[in-house]
C-alpha cells in the first residue's frame, strides 16, 4: 500500500485518502459556452505526465493538493489547498438575487 | 441556551470499566469542549489557556486540563476530572471562534496498560510504538476501519491512549477492542 | 532409515520427544522438530501425493515447502505443504487428489492416456459446441481439483496486525543475518523475516567449502549475534507473501497476517535449486541435492537405499560426501559438465571411492511396477550439444539428489519493478531497476561463496543505512569488493527421451514437449506459452519451471534466455490461507443512542448504510400488522420515529447564508429567521445529489439537514468549495452531535404538550415549516415543524446525549393517547403516499431536476449554484423521462423497486418505490416514465416477476391528502 503525504497528519497508507479529482479551474458560468462548460465538467487530462488532483484526508476531512506522475504514480508534492486557492471568488449577474 | 442535564447524559458505552492487563474505560460523560476558527488559537490563549506548539499534539494546562491541537485553527479541551455539567447548545458563537460538538459527537475511551500500543497494531496502521508516538501526540486516523482521533497522553501518573471516535460507533469500536485484547489478559 | 542426531546430523529435532499422527489412517512416529513429509520419510514413506493431471506418484523434491509434491490435507484443511507442516501429535494427514487409494489411484490410467490429453487440450475439446463446457466442468473440476474443502467447519479465529521497521531483512541465510547484525548494530530498527522455524539459511545444512563443522560454527555464532541483538525483531515460520508499494509487507505467520512498514527492505531470500529435465525425473526419491542435504542434517534422517548424485555444478559434489559422511552408500556422481570439473573435488571423490561419471546424464529413471519409488537411473554419455549418445550404466538406488543450478529467489524483487535479466554465456541472472530502497544480496544477487555471500550482506545493509542517515559502526563502514566467480548453473540440463515424461513443470504434469508444441502453434512469447500451457501456474508458480521454460523457449525459437525472459512474478508467493485475508471480521455498525431502547420494545433492526435501524416493532409474523398499526398510529393519532442517522450540518459565519445561496438551487439569503426551505442539492452535472431541511437559526447560521447516506459526501463537498472560494464561514458535520425523532400525528402537538415544551406549539406561534428553540420536557431542542409523512409533525433534533431521555418522556406523555413509536418500513409507505422522493432510491445518478418535478425548487435569477449553468443546459433539451406515481388496484400482481417500464417493446423506465397502502387500498408507486405518458389517467406498462405485464395507472400526486391540509394543521 503506498504511502500518502498529508501536509496536516503526515505520512499515511493511502487508504486513509479519498480521491477529489483532478484541479480544475470553474470557467465563469455567464458566459462560457455550452461546450466549454461540458468539457470542464466531463473531462480530465489524459496526457502522461504530472497531474494536479484533489485528496482528502478522511479521518480529519482535510483537504489538500497532490502533484502526482500518472504513468509512475509517483506522488511528487503535497501542499496545503491554500497555496492554489489564495482570493475569495465572486459570483455576479445582472439579476436580483432571491 | 445550557442547562445542567448531567443526571440526563448518556453515554452509549454506559461508563463501562474494563479492568486487565490493558483496561478499557468510557470517558464519554467527561467534560470536553473545543473552539474552531482562525481566532481560535488567539481566544484560547486570551482565556489563559496554553495551546500545544504544532497540530496533533496535545499539552496539559490549567489544572489538569488538556489541551488538543486538531489543526492549527482547531483546538479540544479535555477535562477527565470532570464530568459534563451543562450542555451548550452553542447558538452563540463569535466570528473567528466557533464552539464545537465534541462533548456530544465522540464517544471518548481510555486505554491503559503496558501493551496498549501492541494491541492498538491490531487495529490501526499508525506506528504507536512509545518510541514513535511520544507522550502529547496525536494522530487523526483509522482504528478498526472507522475515523478515531488517537492521543497519547499521561492521566493521573499513568501512561494511556485516549481514543474520541463517533458517538454511533462507539459499541462498534469496544467490541474491536475487546476482541483485540483478548490475547493480552 | 536410521536417524542420526549428533552435532553434524540431525539438528532440528529432538529424539526425545515422539510426535504421534496418522497419514492415511495409518499412524506414523515422528519427532519433536519433524515436518510431516521429514516424519513420513523417515519411516519410508516416500509417495505421499499425487500429480495434478496424470495423477502420478509424487513425494518430496525441495522438502522446504517450494514444490507441490507435498500437497496433503487434514480434516479442516486442505492444501497442506507436508514439508511445511509441523509434525504434531493427534493431526490426521491424509494426500489428496486420487480416485480409490493413494497407492492404486484409479486416474492413474490418465497417464497412459495422457497422450491424448495434449496441452491446450482443455481449451480445444470442451468448448464446443457452445455451452458444453457446463457440461464438462464438474468432471474435470473433481479430477484435475486440488484438496477438499470442509464446508462444515467452524472459521478459525484469524488475526491481522500491523509492524514497522527501519529494514526489513526477508530471509535468514548467511546475507540475511549479516545484513540484519550490520544495520542493527548501527541503530536501526531490523525486522528480520525466516520462512524456516530456524536461522541459517543454507548454513544449516549446506557444507561450505566442503566443512560442515565450520559452517555451523559460523552459522551459531551469527545466530546467536542476531538472537541477542535488541534492535532485530526476529519472526520465524514467517512468509513475506508480496511486496507493495512503499515498502508495505504482507507477513503470514500461522493464524496472523502481520502487515510490515519498512523504510528499506533488504532481500536476502536466496535461491531455488533446479532440477534436471530427464525421463520420470519425478519419481519419489529423485530430490534436490538441497532436499537430501536438509534430510540428513535437519532431520537426522540417512537414507538406506543408495544415492546417486546428478550434479550440474561444483555445489552438488559436497552433497555426495555428506551422504557417505551420514553412512550413505553413494553409488556415484553423475557431471553433466563436459569440462571445467573441479580438480579438488575430482580427487576427494576419488578418495571416498566415490564412482565419477563425467559428461554423463540420467536418461532415464525407472521404478518396479506400482512401487511408487525411484529403483534405478540408466547414465547415458552426453555429447557436446548435451544429447544422450550411448548408455554407461545403470545404478540401482533410492535416491537420486540433482542440483542443475540455481535460480534467484526474484519474485518479491519483480513484484516491485525490478527486471530480471540472464547472462547466456555464463548462465548467471541479474537482477536490475529495483525500487528506491531496496537493496539484494546473497544468492538471489548470485553470489555463492559463504564469505562473499555475508560481505554481500553487509554491504546492502550499508546501502539501507546510507538511506536512512545512520552511520554504520566505525569498523564496519567501508564497503566490501565481492566479486563471485562461482558457476552454479548448468547451461542445458535436459535429456530428452523419445517417450517423454521429463517433466518441465511438476504442478502441471508438463513435459519438454508440451513446451514445445505451445511455441509450434505459434506461441513465441514465453507469457503466452504460460497462458496456453499453464506453465507455472501451479502452487510452485514456476520456481523450477520458470528456468526451464525459457530455456526450451529460446532453443525453439532460436533466441537467447536473454530475449525470451521469464514470465511476471505476481503477489502472493505462496499459496495463501483466505481465511487470513479475511482475517478479523470488521463491520463497522453504527448504532443510535436509541438503539437498546428500540430492542426492548421488540424492533426488528434492519441495516440502511451503516446504521442498524428499527424496521417495525413487533413480532416478524406479524410483520405487515405491525406495520399497518403504527401507520395508523400515525395518520389517526400520534407515532415517533428514531430520525438520528439524518445527516446534520451546521454553517456558521459571515458568509453562511451566501454558502447556502452557492450549494442548494434554492434561494437562501433571504430566508428568514426561525423558518426552514426545502434544499435541493445538484452536482456540477446537474444532477440531483442530496437533499434535506435548512433552517436558519440566525443572520449568520444555517442548520441544514442532509440525508443519511449523502452526508458525508455532502460534507465533504462543501469543505473543497468552502476551500476554493475561500468564503468566511465554518462548516461542521454534526450528525453524531445532534440526534433527533420525529413526533408526527394529528395529535403530535398534545404529546409536546403534556410533555412540557417552552414555547407555543398553536400553529398561529408555530406553523408549518417554522423553526424554534425550546425546552421540551426539560431538554433543549432545535424544533422543526416538517413532515415527511405528511401529517402535523414535528421533527426535535437534541445533543446525542440528551435523546434518551427525551424518548422516554414523549413515550411517558403519549402514553395515554396511544403513542407508538414507528419504524422505516411505516415511514417508506407514508412518506410514498404523499409522493415524496427519497434522493438515492428515487433518483440515480443521471437524475435531474426537471425529471423528479423539482423545477420549483430551483431558484432562477441567483447568479449561481453548484449545478446551475448544467441544469440550464438540460433545461433546454425535452426530457428523456419522468418520474411519476401510478397506482394499481390491490388485486394486481404488485411490482417491484426496479422492475421495468415498458412501451411499445422499448425499456422507457423502472419502479423506483412501490408498496400497498392500505390507508388507499390500492398499489402505490413511483416510476421512471415516457415523458408522454407522465400525464395523470395514462396507462404504463410495467415488466413484473415471471415476465407479467401489469398495465398501471399514473396518478396524480400525492396519493394521500392532496391539498396537503394535514401537515399545516
Amino acid at each position: 500500500m503506498k504511502i500518502m503525504i498529508c501536509p496536516l497528519n503526515g505520512p499515511r497508507n493511502i487508504s486513509e485518502f479519498v480521491y477529489g479529482g483532478q484541479v480544475k479551474a470553474m470557467p465563469d458560468p455567464q458566459s462560457v459556452s455550452d461546450v466549454e462548460w461540458a468539457k470542464y465538467v466531463f473531462y480530465e487530462k489524459n496526457d502522461i505526465g504530472v497531474v494536479h488532483e484533489w485528496w482528502l484526508h478522511s479521518p480529519s476531512s482535510y483537504w489538500f493538493i497532490a502533484e502526482r506522475h500518472n504513468a509512475s504514480d509517483e506522488i511528487i508534492r503535497t501542499y496545503p489547498a491554500d497555496e492554489l486557492f489564495q482570493h475569495r471568488i465572486e459570483f455576479t449577474s445582472n439579476e436580483g438575487e432571491t | 441556551m445550557s442547562t445542567n442535564l448531567n443526571m440526563v447524559f448518556e453515554s452509549p458505552l454506559a461508563g463501562v470499566h474494563h479492568n486487565g492487563h490493558i483496561s478499557i474505560q468510557d470517558y464519554t460523560k467527561k467534560h470536553r469542549w473545543g473552539l474552531r476558527g482562525k481566532g481560535a488559537a488567539e481566544a484560547l490563549r486570551t482565556q489563559g489557556w496554553d495551546l500545544p506548539e504544532q497540530p496533533n499534539r496535545l499539552v496539559s494546562s490549567n489544572n489538569e486540563t488538556l489541551v488538543m491541537a486538531l489543526s492549527q485553527r482547531e483546538f479540544w479541551l479535555l477535562d477527565p476530572e470532570n464530568d459534563a455539567l451543562a450542555v451548550a447548545m452553542d447558538e452563540d458563537f463569535i466570528t473567528d471562534a466557533y464552539p464545537l460538538f465534541c462533548q456530544d459527537s465522540h464517544a471518548w475511551l481510555v486505554l491503559k496498560g503496558h501493551q496498549t500500543s501492541a494491541l492498538m497494531a491490531k487495529l490501526c496502521g499508525v506506528d504507536l510504538r512509545p518510541e514513535t508516538f511520544k507522550i502529547g501526540d496525536v494522530a487523526q486516523t483509522q482504528m478498526a476501519l472507522i475515523n478515531c482521533i488517537i492521543a497519547r497522553h499521561d492521566l493521573a501518573g499513568d501512561d494511556v491512549f485516549s481514543l474520541f471516535v463517533d458517538q454511533s460507533f462507539a459499541e462498534y469500536a469496544l467490541e474491536a477492542l475487546l476482541d483485540a485484547r483478548q490475547e493480552f489478559l | 532409515m536410521k536417524r542420526l542426531k549428533n552435532a553434524h546430523f540431525g539438528l532440528w529435532i529432538d529424539s526425545s520427544q515422539t510426535k504421534q499422527f496418522t497419514f492415511e489412517g495409518k499412524p506414523v512416529q515422528g519427532l519433536e522438530g519433524d515436518s510431516v513429509a521429514s516424519a513420513l520419510l523417515a519411516n519410508d514413506q516416500w509417495l505421499q501425493s499425487r500429480s495434478f493431471k496424470y495423477h502420478r506418484p509424487r513425494g518430496p523434491l525441495t522438502l522446504c515447502g517450494y514444490d507441490a509434491n507435498t500437497l496433503v490435507q487434514t480434516p479442516i484443511t486442505p492444501n497442506l505443504l507436508a514439508d511445511r507442516l509441523p509434525a504434531e501429535d493427534h493431526l490426521a494427514v491424509t494426500a489428496q487428489n486420487y480416485t480409490g487409494s493413494l497407492y492404486f489411484d484409479l486416474s492413474r490410467l490418465l497417464d497412459w492416456f495422457g497422450r491424448f490429453l495434449p496441452v491446450g487440450f482443455y481449451y480445444k475439446a470442451f468448448f464446443k459446441p457452445r455451452g458444453i463446457w457446463s457440461w464438462w466442468e464438474p468432471i474435470v473440476r473433481k479430477a484435475a481439483g486440488l484438496g477438499t474443502s470442509n464446508l462444515s467447519v467452524k472459521a478459525p479465529y484469524n488475526d491481522k496486525t500491523y509492524t514497522f521497521a527501519d529494514v526489513a531483512v526477508i530471509g535468514a541465510g548467511p546475507a540475511g543475518l549479516n545484513a540484519a547484525l550490520l544495520a542493527a548494530t548501527a541503530g536501526a530498527q531490523v525486522t528480520l523475516i525466516e520462512q524456516e522455524p530456524h536461522l541459517g539459511g543454507s548454513m544449516n545444512y549446506h557444507a561450505f567449502d566442503g566443512d560442515f563443522g565450520s559452517t555451523k560454527r559460523e552459522r551459531d555464532a551469527l545466530v546467536a549475534a542476531v538472537e541477542a541483538h535488541h534492535n532485530i525483531h526476529v519472526l520465524r515460520s514467517s512468509t513475506c507473501n508480496a511486496w507493495f508499494g512503499d515498502h508495505y509487507l504482507p507477513i503470514v505467520q500461522k493464524s496472523r497476517l502481520i502487515k510490515l512498514r519498512a523504510k528499506q527492505t533488504i532481500l536476502t531470500t536466496g535461491s531455488s535449486e533446479q532440477h534436471v529435465v530427464f525421463r520420470n525425473n519425478d519419481l519419489p526419491g529423485v530430490v534436490m541435492c538441497s532436499a537430501l542435504d536438509r534430510l540428513m542434517r535437519l532431520y537426522g534422517t540417512v537414507p538406506s537405499a543408495p544415492v546417486v548424485v546428478l550434479a550440474g555444478n561444483d555445489l552438488a559434489y559436497q552433497t555426495a560426501f555428506s551422504s557417505q559422511d551420514a553412512g550413505a552408500n553413494v553409488e556415484g556422481i553423475v557431471d553433466l559438465r563436459l569440462h571445467g570439473h573441479n580438480t579438488d573435488l575430482v580427487a576427494e571423490a576419488k578418495r571416498r571411492n566415490i564412482p565419477l561419471y563425467q559428461g554423463c546424464g540420467v536418461y532415464e529413471a525407472k521404478t518396479g511396477w506400482f512401487n511408487h519409488r525411484l529403483s534405478q537411473v540408466d547414465v547415458y554419455q552426453l555429447d557436446k550439444t548435451g544429447d544422450a549418445t550411448e548408455k554407461l550404466a545403470s545404478l540401482d538406488c533410492g535416491i537420486l539428489a540433482m542440483s542443475a543450478g540455481f535460480m534467484p529467489s526474484y519474485q518479491l524483487a519483480c513484484q516491485a519493478g525490478a527486471v530480471l535479466s540472464y547472462d547466456d554465456t555464463t548462465s548467471q541472472f541479474q537482477l536490475s531497476n529495483l525500487p528506491k530502497g531496496m537493496h539484494l544480496a546473497g544468492s538471489v544477487n548470485s553470489v555463492f561463496s559463504l564469505n562473499l555471500v555475508a560481505a554481500d550482506g553487509r554491504n546492502a545493509a550499508r546501502q539501507a543505512l546510507k538511506n536512512l542517515g545512520l552511520e554504520p559502526a566505525s569498523d564496519n563502514s567501508e564497503s566490501e569488493d565481492v566479486n563471485c566467480t562461482q558457476q552454479v548453473n548448468h547451461q542445458w540440463p535436459f535429456l530428452k527421451h523419445p517417450k517423454g515424461r521429463e517433466f518441465v513443470d511438476f504442478d502441471e504434469d508438463l513435459q519438454i514437449k508440451d513446451i514445445v508444441n505451445a511455441t509450434r502453434m505459434g506461441y513465441r512469447d514465453i507469457q503466452l506459452v504460460k497462458r496456453f500451457s499453464t506453465v507455472g501456474m501451479g502452487p510452485s508458480q514456476g520456481r523450477h519451471s520458470a528456468l526451464p521454460t525459457a530455456r526450451l523457449v529460446a532453443k525453439t525459437t532460436n533466441r537467447t534466455v536473454h530475449e525470451t525472459g521469464v514470465t511476471t512474478a505476481r503477489p502472493p508467493l505462496m499459496p495463501e490461507p483466505l481465511g487470513l485475508l479475511a482475517g478479523r471480521r470488521f463491520h463497522p455498525l453504527r448504532r443510535t443512542p436509541l438503539h437498546h431502547r428500540h430492542l426492548a420494545l421488540g424492533a426488528q433492526m434492519m441495516p440502511t448504510g451503516s446504521w442498524q435501524r428499527p424496521a417495525y416493532y413487533g413480532d416478524p409474523p406479524q410483520r405487515a400488522a405491525c406495520i399497518q398499526t403504527e401507520v395508523t398510529a400515525v395518520r389517526k393519532g400520534a407515532g415517533i420515529i428514531d430520525v438520528s442517522t439524518l445527516g446534520g450540518i451546521e454553517l456558521r459565519g459571515p458568509d453562511a447564508a451566501e454558502f447556502m445561496n452557492r450549494l442548494y438551487t434554492f434561494g437562501f439569503v433571504k430566508q428568514p429567521i426561525g423558518k426552514t426551505r426545502y434544499a435541493v442539492l445538484t452536482n456540477e452535472q446537474g444532477v440531483v445529489a442530496d437533499d434535506g431541511v435548512a433552517a436558519r437559526l440566525g443572520e449568520h447560521h444555517y442548520y441544514v439537514t442532509a440525508t443519511t447516506s449523502g452526508v458525508d459526501q455532502v460534507y465533504r463537498d462543501m469543505l473543497r468549495w468552502s476551500v476554493q472560494w475561500r468564503l468566511d464561514l465554518d462548516i461542521a458535520n454534526v450528525t453524531s452531535a445532534f440526534s433527533a425523532v420525529n413526533v408526527a400525528g394529528p395529535l403530535s402537538r398534545q404529546v409536546l404538550e403534556r410533555a412540557g415544551c417552552s414555547v407555543d406549539l398553536s400553529s398561529d406561534s408555530f406553523p408549518y415549516l417554522a423553526y424554534r428553540e425550546a425546552m421540551v420536557a426539560g431538554i433543549p431542542a432545535r424544533m422543526m415543524r416538517v413532515g415527511f409523512v405528511g401529517e402535523l409533525a414535528y421533527e426535535l433534533h437534541v445533543p446525542s446525549p440528551l435523546i434518551g431521555d427525551l424518548w422516554d418522556r414523549l413515550l411517558i406523555a403519549g402514553e395515554d393517547i396511544e403513542i407508538r413509536p414507528f419504524g422505516v418500513e411505516a415511514q417508506r409507505l407514508l412518506r410514498l403516499e404523499k409522493g415524496h422522493i427519497i434522493v438515492g432510491q428515487d433518483t440515480d445518478g443521471m437524475t435531474q431536476p426537471n425529471e423528479v418535478s423539482l423545477g420549483w425548487a430551483i431558484a432562477r435569477k441567483k447568479p449561481f449554484f453548484v449545478g446551475s449553468k448544467s441544469v440550464d443546459i438540460l433545461s433546454k433539451s425535452p426530457l428523456e423521462r419522468q418520474l411519476v406515481g401510478f397506482e394499481l388496484d390491490a388485486s394486481s400482481s404488485q411490482p417491484k423497486e426496479g422492475h421495468l417500464v415498458i412501451r411499445a417493446g422499448d425499456i422507457v423506465g423502472s419502479v423506483t418505490s412501490c408498496e400497498y397502502s392500505p390507508t388507499l387500498n390500492k398499489i402505490i408507486g413511483l416510476a421512471y416514465v415516457h415523458p408522454q405518458d407522465s400525464t395523470p389517467g395514462k396507462t404504463i406498462v410495467i415488466r413484473t416477476d415471471g415476465a407479467v405485464h401489469v398495465d398501471a395507472r399514473v396518478a396524480s400526486m400525492p396519493f394521500y391528502d392532496p391539498d396537503n391540509a394535514r401537515q399545516a394543521l
